[in-house]
């Protein structure tokens, strides 16, 4: 392999006959051509930047964070450090990207449906515990928005490396028909100050002090509006996760509430637990068999009892995931109804942040 | 997977994702690997159509299943 090099830093792993451009601009025009950003431009991934992400890690180049037999790759360490600098990553963001990583890798997730089904979803990155305000990943307001460094560019090294590593491609190996936005970056933080009840993170068995990260894939996100009381909220979010269009709804696959500051903080004051939420909600999951019939979704005459006749897009409390997050001002909430056909596919385990 | 194992196997896929599973098949190695296509979409056909479907493609599976991937 043949490399002529102008007198710049390397890029790590050159393929082929190359010539390293030596400044800037021709370094990111350089990583276009070569198919390695989300259309966006990425920071070239110099040997010294790689080196510090590593370096914040505590890992060396070659370890490897992840095994993924069906894309015949083993991702090391260095991998996730160039698709974090490419996309703007600092280095004390490594051990939430390996995290990350990690639980990408594990059967539960599905990943391989997850990237490439046509009604390819957003995976949302939910970071727990106390990593979260100190890398600055947001937790509150515009959460899923711009705006917050850490957000923005944690989300997009996990894409970068389902791009280039694992090479799902547009078109190619991922073929969505639509896509979502939230493909470009999807990262939050759970809002663990003040929260009603537990976080996430501590729900799953970990302690508070611990840091995780959940990847939870989402068909669709839905922004439910509603200042009714807290009954009459939750059947709005029921209505949400239910909606007759939803891929999730006959497969009664889990779906997941971030319930804003105002819903969170009306949750709160009704004294109600988790365990009710869930189970409010999952009951007021349903559609008639009429309406399924009307839009396709069964097959079959409509007869009189299929008008009563209930079909629940949920049927087990436990699948219902509940987080908060989001500005504590606005009575909004975002919903996101599961994704793919079976009780685990798109939600991945929750992972321990290690740190070195 | 299947075949490597020794399981004769068939992947039966819409044509719209023929360059999709090439990918796949180069991406494992095989990039000859053969499979038997069928007109897309699958999902929205019918009960009686999907029996239809399958009696059209039995031919060509079973072709592929006792030839295997040999020419």
């Amino acid at each position: 392999m043949a490399v002529t090099r102008k007198t710049s830093p390397a890029m790590p792993e050159p393929e082929g006959e190359v010539c390293i451009p030596i400044n800037v601009s021709e370094q990111v025009e350089f990583c276009f051509a070569r198919g390695w950003t989300d259309g966006l431009p990425v920071v070239p991934a110099t040997r010294e930047l790689v080196d510090d992400l590593l370096e914040a890690g505590g890992l060396e180049t070659d370890t490897v964070i992840a095994e993924m037999p069906s894309r015949k790759v083993s991702v090391t360490a260095e991998k996730v450090a160039i698709n974090g600098v490419m996309a703007g990553c600092k280095p004390e963001y490594m051990p939430v990207l390996t995290a990350a990583v990690k639980a990408l890798a594990a059967p539960e997730f599905g990943l391989h449906h997850v990237a490439s089904a046509l009604a390819g979803p957003t995976i949302m990155v939910l970071v727990n515990g106390p990593i979260a305000s100190r890398l600055g990943i947001n937790a509150t307001n515009n959460v899923f928005g711009p705006g917050a460094r850490a957000n923005a560019t944690i989300g997009r090294a996990v894409r970068l490396v389902l791009h280039n590593c694992l090479k799902y491609r547009p078109g190619v190996s991922d073929r969505a028909t639509m896509g979502m936005p939230g493909k470009f970056t999807c990262c939050i933080a759970e809002n663990e100050e003040g929260h009603p009840w537990e976080p996430w993170h501590v729900e799953r068995g970990f302690r508070p002090e611990d840091s995780t990260v959940t990847l939870v894939a989402a068909s669709t996100m839905i922004q439910v509006w509603n200042y009714g009381d807290h009954e009459q909220l939750l059947r709005a979010i029921g209505d949400a996760l239910s909606f007759l269009g939803s891929i999730a709804i006959l497969g009664q696959t889990p779906g997941a509430v971030v319930l804003g500051g105002e819903h969170a903080e009306l949750l709160r004051a009704s004294g109600w637990s988790k365990q009710r939420i869930r189970e409010f909600v999952v009951k007021h999951t349903g559609r008639s068999i009429a309406d399924l019939k009307r839009t396709g979704r069964l097959d079959g005459a409509i007869t009189a009892a299929d008008e009563t006749a209930m079909h629940y897009a949920m049927d087990t409390p436990e699948d219902l995931m509940l987080v908060c997050a989001g500005s504590p001002i606005g009575a909004l909430s975002m919903v996101l109804p599961g994704f793919g056909s079976s009780k685990t596919a798109g939600r991945s385990p929750t992972v321990l942040i290690q740190e070195p | 997977m299947l075949e490597k194992e020794g399981v004769p196997a068939v992947p039966v896929i819409t044509d719209a994702f023929e360059s999709t599973a090439r990918e796949m098949a180069e991406l494992w190695g095989v990039p000859e690997f053969r499979f038997v296509m069928m007109p897309h979409p699958l999902a929205s056909l019918a009960g009686g159509d999907i029996e239809r479907r399958a009696e059209e493609l039995i031919a060509k599976v079973l072709g592929l299943l006792q030839g295997g991937q040999k020419e």
